[in-house]
């Protein structure tokens, strides 16, 4: 096999680009948020000085080997998943390392942070941090499985398990969009979407108020920041798939930095118009309402 | 050669000078009745030499010089021979056991046992009517002085009562006798039994009245169902070893005698044989179902025996010259086995089943009552097996499926009892009271077992005449298993070497038969097994039972995938079963599981057994091969039946329920052998049916279809129950119902890549379940308990079961990198050919509930809270390590190199299902949708990996490792480890949200049925009052129900 080792520098420009349009992202964001709620929000380049703070915190403990490797798991999570998809479609240079899987990849690929968080959070020995991933597990559940029928549904549609082949397929003006040639499909996805982004209705596995702040509870200083700087990165990923499958991916950054915000608003959008749900409750709103989405989208392809 | 004669002559000379022995001569009296005994004996075995040597034709004994009808005569052929050696022999062997009783009794009891071993075996040689009515009337009149002077044994009344209610019996049974006697005379003009016969005796004007008075008189004597109270009665209260000769000896004669009369009977008569007989079947095992006294019990099992032969004799119309063939295997496995059991119960103190305890101590005696419960439930190699066998064969190829099914269904009700009366030998508490060991009474147990095993090699050598199949008992993988039964008093790491060695050596000796998709099952029974094995290592001692039950499994395992008739598979997959069921038997706790498991599987293989009958239709051979060729409307049927019965191993939901129970109470190094391994079994099973049958309509259903769902909702349900279990073995145990469903929805997809999941599933499944079971055994043993909660914390002090569990954790999920994604990118590949949409759908709700339970294994268990009493708890012992860090290496190759196992698989595949293999160019798997490197994928995780952990080292090098309790915790110190660690009912919301979906109502369908049958049993046993009168009205209502039967189908 002949590798292309210009893939690597190429791969870590489009790290560097996501990693910095995340952390604006999700600050921006963060203050539209603020702003509904008439509050005057974070400055924009907060989650900067936090990740500088963090690194620099001077105490440093840990639990044990597990609760070590956690924060690496989790950005090695949000690091693949971003590098395993095409982020441009058509640019060869952004096209990252997605020779190594497909869609299946992608989709599976998320939990590999998931999990390796959790056991770094169990370590910790913080019955918050368990209590936390009891919750998240659960909820993912649920919230998958809409997901995982839009996909299934986008695949029998295209014929295929590649993304850069549901790009193409998707290209020649918006109406060739999955949005619109297989709605259904989609809606249940964004419904997906919405439990997926640790925003109300559904944020209730980090739940600042009864169990502070979840799964990290016991994290600090650099491990803080390696989390940050997978929230940076991380749904800057999920939505690349959302984006390529749903909404004819992008062929350039402007295109890119629109879509994704927009995708990204529709779950702050959302999230500051309902209250939070209790995990059963959560669990039987995606069963009954973005479920039968998701079973109709697969019948009706 | 010694005339047949003397075994009469010889027996009323000794009765008579037992008369002119002094009474104190005790000792004397008992050597001449055990002389008399042993040569009555010889002469038969003397005849039943001569005529299994020679073509001899039988010989006709004419007692007065002149042919009959002038004159008695008697026949001596081969059955008469092999009976009469059955009652000889028993007598002697009984009155060994009974030595003691003997003796008390004196020169008169001496006598009276020396004249019922002559009647009974009188019946079986006279061809005369009067003159069995006369051998009767002495087999009776003994018996009755037999039962009555037996009154020692329990002092209670009982005996004399149950001797004088029998008398009372006899006397109505020879009244009928007689006088129909006297009215067939009176029509033919002989007595002689083939004289009647030729001249037609129920055609002639009153012939009729006379054979049935003289046929309900022997089947009485036969005690059918209900009118037999009487015969219960004489085996509670007996002493057992009379109660051998009356079970074994009287029944034989009695039903021979009921043999002849069907001569004279005629086709007519012989639906009613099989009424009475099925009837009795049926009726006499629900009944011995709830009893609890062990010699009722085999007074039960003993009528029910009765009845299926009398079956067998009432379906001669078809079974034709195998008639003999079958009743014999099924007369002798009953005699044998049945004797056996009771000599056993003269050793046993309590009366009460769990009594039966005391044999635990020792090993020989186990191993008796295993050789007879086996050989009467018709388990290979024993001759009811054959028997049963052909039998079923034949029933099914004249299509009396209803027969069929009753025979199997009570079949299945005395494998029941007589399993769970095993589980209690095993498992319940031992009594105080010992087993008696007198040599005497031990040396009859231990003939009866030579002669099972004996007569377990003729039957094999018989078959193998009669109809060409190996001897079962010569069967190399067979053999060796049993060799371990002559090994076991060798130290365990000794026989595991052995055990190991010899499943290495068959792989060896057979790898180059196996194709590629055999191959995987191979490499997995007998590789996989002996790497299994190495976690056996850690028993100390001797471990007694251990290894011939295991090597029983994997002799039977191995046997299955060589197999390529019908027989062979079924053989195979009857002794896996056994052997594993005795494994499983093992755990501390496993007595209703081990028992549950047996049931099942038995129900499942008797599925099979009416399976392959049905497909044979009646050939004497059949091929696995030949399953393609069935056609409409037969086809269906067939699979219908084997598919329930593979699905049953593989718990299918509805028929799971035995699993979690078996898998989590087995001992540690026996649940990744039963998980791991045993299942694939059924999947092989399933694959077999599949790949030769392919999809049929039922009514309409495509039944493949069907299997679809049933996968997926068994992964559903599976998966869903393992969240909520407490217990890791349990939950293991869940997730493995789940994972064979996932097994099962890729074959049933059938598609090149679903059959392709599907085996990457049998070889993933094997090494991360055998891994994960393995793991938590070594935790559980270490710890004391298997419940999750209790645990925590135990990273730092057992590694490398943790490295083991979150390396089997990850494959499970299908997390890439590890080996587990591949399975769930071929699902997904296979899944977009296929036209089923709906149940997929299932499979993806199932597919992410895996992470909470497997999360929940590894958090509970290794992460958390550590507690104080586990402080110096040890990493497990190196042997049951070493097998999880091998399989942990195996794991990360197939990871890697996935092409290794799977390309031979996927180019096999392609002469079934010829489109949509894939396509494997250099590292990359190319799908007719997708695209998959395992490779890149390793090496791309591993240096993003490596670069941010390296990079964590270096910002956060100077962090230090801190106790446990120091953690934010709102300002406050938690108060215990046991109230920090969240660990019970983890998943609390789920079950709010989808625990409506685990209510149990398959264990509630289950044991409404075993209550149901329960409470059948029970109140017929009602009937049973134990008052003389009674009994006597049942006896009338039995004679006029089958006057009304039989009269009214005459014409």
């Amino acid at each position: 096999m002949t590798f292309d080792w210009m893939k690597i520098p190429y791969a870590l420009l489009t790290l560097f680009i996501v990693f910095n349009f995340g952390l604006l992202l999700t600050a921006f964001i963060a203050k539209i948020g603020a702003r509904a709620g008439r509050r005057h929000g974070i400055p924009i380049w907060q989650n900067y000085i936090d990740l500088i703070k963090n690194y620099g915190q001077r105490s440093s403990i840990t639990h044990g080997v597990m609760f070590y490797l956690g924060p690496v798991f989790r950005l090695t999570g949000g690091v693949g998943l971003l590098l395993f998809v095409p982020t441009i479609y058509g640019s060869e240079m952004f096209s990252n390392l997605s020779f190594a899987g497909d869609l299946i990849l992608a989709l599976y690929f998320v939990f590999f942070g998931t999990l390796g968080m959790a056991l770094g959070a169990g370590e910790s020995g913080h019955p918050h941090a368990a209590i936390g991933i009891t919750r998240g597990l659960a909820q993912v559940t649920a919230a998958e499985l809409p997901l995982a029928l839009a996909v299934f549904a986008v695949a029998l549609q295209y014929q295929t398990l590649s993304v850069t082949e549901i790009v193409a397929a998707q290209q020649g003006g918006m109406m060739n969009w999955t949005m619109f040639t297989n709605p259904l499909a989609v809606a249940a996805a964004m419904l997906a979407f919405l439990g997926s982004m640790m925003r109300p209705p559904f944020d209730v596995v980090l739940a600042p108020q009864e169990i502070p702040i979840g799964p990290p509870t016991e994290y600090h200083s650099a491990y803080l920041a390696l989390m940050q700087t997978n929230r940076a990165i991380f749904p800057i990923a999920k939505i690349v798939i959302y984006m390529n499958l749903f909404f004819g991916g992008a062929t350039s950054w402007p295109e890119f930095a629109v879509k994704v915000f927009l995708i990204y608003l529709f779950s702050a959008f959302v999230g500051v118009c309902f209250p939070r749900f209790r995990v059963e409750q959560s669990i039987r709103w995606f069963l009954i309402w973005a479920v039968p989405l998701g079973v109709l989208s697969i019948l009706w392809v | 050669m010694v005339s047949p004669l003397y075994i009469i002559a010889v027996a009323l000379v000794a009765a008579f000078l037992l008369g002119l022995l002094k009474e104190e001569r005790r000792g004397l009296a008992y050597s001449v009745t055990l002389v008399t005994l042993a040569l009555m004996s010889w002469i038969s075995a003397n005849w039943l030499w001569l005529f299994i040597s020679t073509d001899a034709v039988p010989v006709e004994i004419y007692t007065a010089g002149t042919a009959p009808p002038f004159a008695i005569n008697l026949r001596m052929g081969l059955v008469e021979a092999a009976l009469t050696l059955l009652i000889n022999l028993t007598g002697l062997i009984s009155g060994l056991a009974m030595k003691d009783s003997l003796l008390r009794q004196g020169r008169r009891a001496m006598a009276v046992w020396l004249v019922a071993v002559m009647a009974l075996s009188g019946i079986v040689l006279t061809r005369d009517m009067f003159n069995m009515f006369v051998f009767f009337e002495l087999a009776v009149i003994a018996t009755a002085g037999l039962v009555l002077i037996s009154e020692h044994i329990r002092n209670d009344g009982l005996t004399l009562a149950a001797g004088f209610k029998y008398m009372i019996t006899s006397q109505f049974i020879s009244t009928f006798l007689l006088i129909g006697i006297i009215f067939a005379y009176h029509a033919t003009g002989t007595l002689n039994i083939d004289g009647m016969a030729n001249t037609s005796l129920v055609l002639l004007n009153g012939g009729s009245i006379a054979f049935f008075l003289m046929f309900i008189a022997i089947i009485a004597e036969l005690k059918p169902f209900p009118a037999n109270g009487w015969a219960l009665d004489i085996y509670e209260s007996a002493d057992p070893a009379f109660s051998a000769l009356f079970s074994a000896a009287t029944g034989a004669a009695a039903l021979y005698a009921a043999d002849k009369l069907l001569l004279i009977g005629g086709a007519e008569w012989l639906p009613i044989a099989t009424g009475i007989g099925i009837v009795t079947f049926v009726a006499a095992n629900l009944l011995a179902l709830p009893q609890t006294h062990d010699r009722r019990l085999l007074g039960y099992s003993s009528i029910a025996q009765t009845g299926l032969i009398l079956v067998v004799l009432g379906q001669r119309d078809i079974l034709g010259e195998h008639t003999l063939f079958i009743a014999g295997g099924l007369l002798l496995s009953h005699a044998v086995a049945k004797a056996g059991l009771f000599w056993l119960s003269g050793l046993v103190a309590g009366r009460e089943l769990n009594a039966w305890a005391a044999l635990r101590s020792h090993p020989l005696l186990v191993f008796a009552f295993v050789t007879f419960i086996c050989m009467l439930t018709g388990l290979p190699p024993f001759p009811g097996f054959y028997a049963k066998w052909e039998l079923i064969h034949l029933l099914a190829g004249e299509g009396r499926i209803a027969l069929l099914g009753l025979i199997l269904f009570s079949a299945l009700i005395e494998a029941g009892y007589l399993f769970r009366w095993f589980g209690y030998v095993m498992k319940r508490e031992s009594p105080a009271e010992p087993v008696d060991t007198a040599p005497h009474k031990t040396a009859a147990v231990l003939v009866a077992v030579i002669a099972a095993w004996g007569l377990s090699f003729l039957w094999g050598e018989l078959a193998g005449a009669l109809f060409g199949r190996g001897n079962i008992l010569l069967a190399l993988p067979l053999l060796f298993a049993l060799s371990f039964l002559l090994l076991d008093p060798l130290p365990a790491w000794l026989k595991n070497t052995l055990a190991i060695a010899g499943m290495v050596a068959w792989f060896y000796l057979t790898y180059t038969e196996y194709d590629p998709l055999r191959m995987i099952f191979a490499a997995i029974f007998l590789i996989g097994g002996a790497l299994t094995l190495l976690a056996s290592y850690h028993a100390h001692g001797k471990r007694i039972g251990f290894y011939p039950s295991a090597m029983l499994m994997y002799a039977g395992l191995a046997m299955l995938i060589r197999a390529t008739s019908t027989f062979d598979f079924f053989v195979a997959w009857e002794l896996l079963t056994v052997g594993s069921y005795f494994l499983i038997l093992r755990g501390k706790h496993s007595e209703p599981h081990a028992l549950s498991y047996i049931l099942f599987s038995l129900g499942g293989a008797f599925m099979i057994l009416a399976g392959f009958a049905l497909a044979a239709q009646g050939a004497p051979h059949f091929s696995l091969a030949s399953l393609q060729e069935l056609a409409q409307p037969l086809a269906p049927w067939v699979f219908l039946l084997l598919a329930i019965g593979f699905m049953t191993k593989t718990a299918a939901i509805g028929l799971h329920i035995w699993l979690p129970g078996a898998h989590a109470e087995a001992e540690t190094d026996v649940s990744p052998m039963v998980s791991g391994i045993l299942l694939k079994a059924g999947l092989y099973g399933l694959i077999m049916l599949l790949l030769t049958m392919g999809r049929q309509n039922f009514y309409g259903v495509d039944l493949v279809n069907a299997m679809l769902w049933i996968g997926a909702i068994t992964a559903l349900i599976g998966n869903l129950l393992a969240i909520f279990q407490e217990d890791a073995k349990r939950l293991l145990a869940y997730s493995s119902i789940g994972q064979m469903g996932y097994a099962m929805f890729g074959l049933a997809l059938m598609n090149h890549l679903g059959w392709l999941m599907a085996l990457m599933f049998v070889i993933n499944h094997y090494v991360y379940k055998s891994m994960l079971f393995l793991a938590v055994g070594g935790v559980a043993k270490r710890t004391g308990t298997r419940e999750m909660y209790r645990m925590g914390g135990l990273i730092t002090l057992m590694p490398l079961s943790f490295i083991a569990t979150l390396i089997g954790i990850i494959a499970v999920s299908g997390v890439p990198p590890l080996s587990g994604f591949g399975g769930r990118w071929i699902f997904y590949n296979a899944i977009l050919t296929s036209e089923a949409r709906l149940p997929m759908i299932i499979l993806f709700l199932a597919g992410p509930i895996a992470f909470l339970y497997l999360f929940r294994l590894i958090y509970t268990i290794f992460l958390g809270q550590l507690k104080d009493e586990f402080r110096r708890v040890k990493e497990a012992p190196f042997w049951i390590i070493l097998p999880q860090m091998i399989y942990v290496a195996i794991l990360l190759v197939v990871a890697v190199v996935p092409g290794l196992v799977l390309r031979h698989v996927d180019a096999y595949l392609d002469q079934f299902f010829p489109n949509g293999g894939l396509s494997w160019d250099g590292m990359i798997i190319t799908s007719d949708f997708g695209y998959w490197n395992p490779i890149a994928i390793m090496i791309i995780v591993g240096v993003i990996f490596m670069t941010l952990f390296s990079w964590l080292l270096f910002v956060n090098r100077r962090a230090q490792k801190v106790k446990q309790f120091n953690i934010v915790f709102s300002a406050e110190r938690p108060f215990r480890p046991e109230t920090t660690h969240f660990a019970w009912n983890f998943f609390a919301p789920y079950r709010k949200a989808l625990g409506f979906l685990t209510l149990p109502l398959v264990t509630l369908f289950w044991s409404t049925m075993t209550d149901f049958l329960h409470t059948a049993g029970d109140l017929t046993r009602r009937f049973y009052t134990g008052n003389g009168q009674t009994y006597a009205y049942h006896l009338l209502g039995f004679v006029i129900i089958v006057y009304l039967f039989g009269m009214g189908i005459q014409p």
